[in-house]
């Protein structure tokens, strides 16, 4: 976990920094991402979590610049580094260029929230599976079959041969996760964008998914961004969490770290806020004070402030706070932190 | 929090306000060419459990294993294939809800309610939310006009919601709220037994808190009774004392909270305590992970249901299906092997440090 030095430039494989992208909408814009910098190191699972709505899909799409009209990216860079000085900033390439098409899906691969996003019902697994491999690998029919299937074999599918020729709607909602799984890891993606992928499922479905992420990484090496809101997921998987509030980065530190010494109000607001398996005498539930702002009216200040039970009053409501660095794998975002040298 | 710490305290010495035996409720599918010949769907397969009063009993299991089907059966949503349901009305008297005709089910009705899975769905987008609320009170005319309002107001401050949004549609109000505005439909005509059918699960972590606190301040309140369904069982524990486990249609486990989670019996209770993912990157648990998918419950393995999934099967457990049997204080569960297992509970899933 050493290489996760902000400074240490060669490991980081995504370099996200100052990302805005706004959706344009009659009633106003939507601040969705509002500044957002983080990096995902080589070969390690990076967690997104926050409360629905604060910017964790939207921050997915436009890695991919995948953000639909009336969205945008506004400003910032999103440089991948795909080995020596193989760079390029994704938000500069134009959306439907040839460059950015062979990201998608070859350097990056994609589990999306909504399963059916990337997963037609009209056609067969095995007729999408090989669309996609072909589009990003100079290979023949066959050996794009045969890849298919062997990717299917890998994530667990039973039968593969059968499944290949399967329609998504007979499968389980465990299966067609496990197909979306392997769709996304077909080309060998340096990077796994899983949103919320376990999310639908069972704990035993899930377990198994998570189990087979592990596995894969360990075997293919690939980096995994993990977004959920189920901190239980998050523990398990991860090496690195980035807390997201209202489109932005709040807390960012190593996955104990967050759980256990936990520096921002939010941070600290959510962690006391789940029930816990083995501590259900221990009093009541605390909840998070009111609920989130409703993305038209973002509160002044700390966007947190309304909700926040250590607001410094007098400063919070007017001072938008910048990100402290307390450490070097450690930054939050918050007044009671502010870096002295500025 | 007294309550689930004294997880046996609500039965002790009361008569059971449920009892629910052999609960059957089957589906008839068509299947093959032109769908000519029938099969069925045992979506709830043999289910025995009591509630007694002012207790939450939780029903969790995997997803299709037949928790809805069954809520919706014992407050007659559905009408049962077999088995029975002897409710113990609110003077005191057992009626048989499994066979009670539609006319006397009314009066029990008002006594057993239900929240409703989905708060994005189960609520009328053209309904005001005082007509939601109030529709009850008016279907067994016992308010109108002025004093339903004010009932309606007053339960929407019992539930954290103001009053002035009476007027407004569901549309304009968050998961959260939308699951208050649930949760107040449900509790306007002062039932006994209210059936929570994954009241929190489409909720955000912090709403989720929020509305679990409020279902307990409820049931304190109200001296209500909850029949809790859900899959998270972190939350389950946080909220019930006794829980019953559900595989395939069939109960496979009941006891007490802290004896399920530290002691279970069955395999496939400790499969999913063991696959709960821990919020803290310490106690990265050892899952067992269940090879292959839940089976289909209109073709049902033979035997054990469990037994194609259970790292424990003999061969007796692909011929014979074990019986939900009692092993000691108030344990109950279906499993051959129960007495010769050493099975791993919460604490020992949890590597100490
Ligand atoms: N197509 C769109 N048009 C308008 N606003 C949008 C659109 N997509 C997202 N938003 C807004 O952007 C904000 C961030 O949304 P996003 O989907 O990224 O949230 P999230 O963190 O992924 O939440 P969840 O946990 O519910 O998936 C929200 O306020 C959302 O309403
Ligand atoms: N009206 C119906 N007709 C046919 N089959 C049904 C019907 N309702 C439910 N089923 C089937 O019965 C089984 C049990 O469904 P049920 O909704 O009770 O499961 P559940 O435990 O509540 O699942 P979940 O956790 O996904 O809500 C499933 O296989 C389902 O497909
Ligand atoms: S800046 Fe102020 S309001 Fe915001 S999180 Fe810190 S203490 Fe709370
Ligand atoms: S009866 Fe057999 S197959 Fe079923 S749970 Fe017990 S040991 Fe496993
Ligand atoms: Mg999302
Ligand atoms: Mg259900």
């Amino acid at each position: 976990m050493s290489n996760s030095n902000h400074n240490a430039g060669a490991d980081i494989l995504l370099d996200i920094r100052g990302l805005k992208t706004y959706f344009h909408l009659d009633e106003g814009t939507v601040r969705a991402v509002d500044g957002v910098d983080f990096t995902v190191p080589r070969g390690t699972t990076i967690g997104i979590v926050g409360e629905s709505g604060c910017g964790k899909s939207v921050t997915a799409f436009s890695i991919l610049q995948l953000v639909e009209k009336p969205g945008r990216i506004e400003e910032g860079s999103i440089v991948l580094n795909t080995g020596g000085q193989n760079r390029v900033d994704i938000a500069a390439l134009d959306h439907d260029s040839e460059e950015l098409r062979q990201i998608r899906g070859k350097d990056i691969g994609m589990i999306f929230q909504e399963p059916m996003t990337s997963l037609s019902m009209m056609y067969t697994v095995g007729f999408q599976m090989t669309e996609a491999i072909r589009l990003h690998m100079d290979v023949e029919k066959d050996e794009a079959r045969d890849r298919a299937i062997e990717m299917l074999q890998a994530v667990g599918i039973p039968r593969p041969e059968q499944r290949f020729d399967a329609y998504p709607f007979e499968l389980s909602g465990g299966m067609r996760q496990r197909v979306m799984i392997a769709m996304a890891l077909s080309c060998d993606p340096m990077l796994l964008i899983a949103d919320e992928p376990t999310t639908a499922l069972d704990v035993t479905t899930q377990a198994q998914i998570l189990e087979l992420m592990q596995q894969l990484q360990e075997e293919f090496g690939m980096a995994i961004m993990l977004i959920t809101h189920d901190l239980g997921v998050v523990a398990e998987m991860c090496s690195e969490v980035v807390v997201m509030y209202l489109g932005e980065v709040v807390e960012q530190a190593d996955v104990d770290t967050i759980f256990h010494n936990p520096q921002h109000p939010y941070t600290q607001a959510l962690l006391e806020s789940i029930p816990r398996l083995g501590h259900s005498h221990e009093g009541r539930l605390n909840p998070i004070l009111g609920s989130v702002p409703d993305p038209y009216h973002r509160p002044s200040g700390c966007p947190f402030h309304p909700r926040c039970t250590q607001i410094i009053t007098g400063r919070c409501e007017t001072v938008h706070p910048e990100i402290s660095r307390l450490d070097p794998r450690h930054t939050v975002r918050c007044l009671l932190h502010e870096d002295p040298h500025g | 929090m007294a309550d689930t710490a004294t997880p046996s305290a609500p039965a002790a010495g009361k008569e059971p306000l449920l009892r629910v035996e052999d609960l059957r409720k089957y589906f008839p599918i068509r299947q093959g060419f032109f769908g000519r010949s029938v099969t069925q769907v045992r979506a709830v397969d043999g289910v025995t459990f009591d509630v007694f009063p002012g207790e939450t009993m939780a029903v969790v299991g995997e997803s299709g294993c037949g928790k809805t089907t069954a809520g919706r059966c014992l407050v007659r949503a559905f009408e049962p294939t077999g088995g029975s349901i002897l409710y113990r009305n609110r003077d005191g008297d057992e009626v048989a809800l499994d066979t009670l005709d539609n006319k006397s089910l009314k009066p029990v009705r008002r006594e057993l309610r239900m929240i409703f899975q989905d708060p994005f769905s189960s609520l009328n987008p053209r309904m005001t939310v005082m007509d939601i609320i109030g529709d009850p009170l008016r279907v067994h005319s016992i308010a109108s006009g002025s004093e339903l309002e004010d009932r309606v107001a007053d339960m929407l401050l019992r539930v954290g919601l103001r009053p002035e949004y009476m007027r407004r549609y569901p549309h304009a109000f968050s998961g959260g709220q939308r699951q208050r505005i649930g949760i107040a439909k449900a509790l306007i005509l002062s039932p006994q037994l209210v059936v929570a059918d994954e009241a929190v699960s489409a909720l955000d972590v912090s709403v989720q808190a929020q509305i679990l606190n409020l279902l307990q301040d409820l049931q304190a309140e109200f001296d209500l009774t909850y029949v809790f369904i859900a899959h998270d069982l972190s939350v389950v524990e946080y909220i019930a004392n006794r829980v019953s486990v559900m595989y395939v249609g069939k109960m496979v486990e009941t006891a007490a909270t802290d004896e399920l989670y530290h002691n279970p019996k069955h395999p496939y209770t400790e499969a999913l305590l063991s696959a709960v993912p821990r919020p803290d990157p310490r106690e990265r648990s050892q899952r067992i992970v269940l090879e292959g998918d839940v089976p289909d419950p209109a073709h049902p393995p033979s035997g054990c249901y469990f037994h194609p999934r259970c790292r424990y099967a003999q061969d007796m457990c692909a011929t014979e299906t074990p019986e939900l049997r009692p092993i000691g204080e108030g344990h109950e569960v279906a499993c051959h092997l129960a007495e010769d297992l050493d099975l791993r509970g919460i604490t020992d899933l949890v590597p100490r440090d």
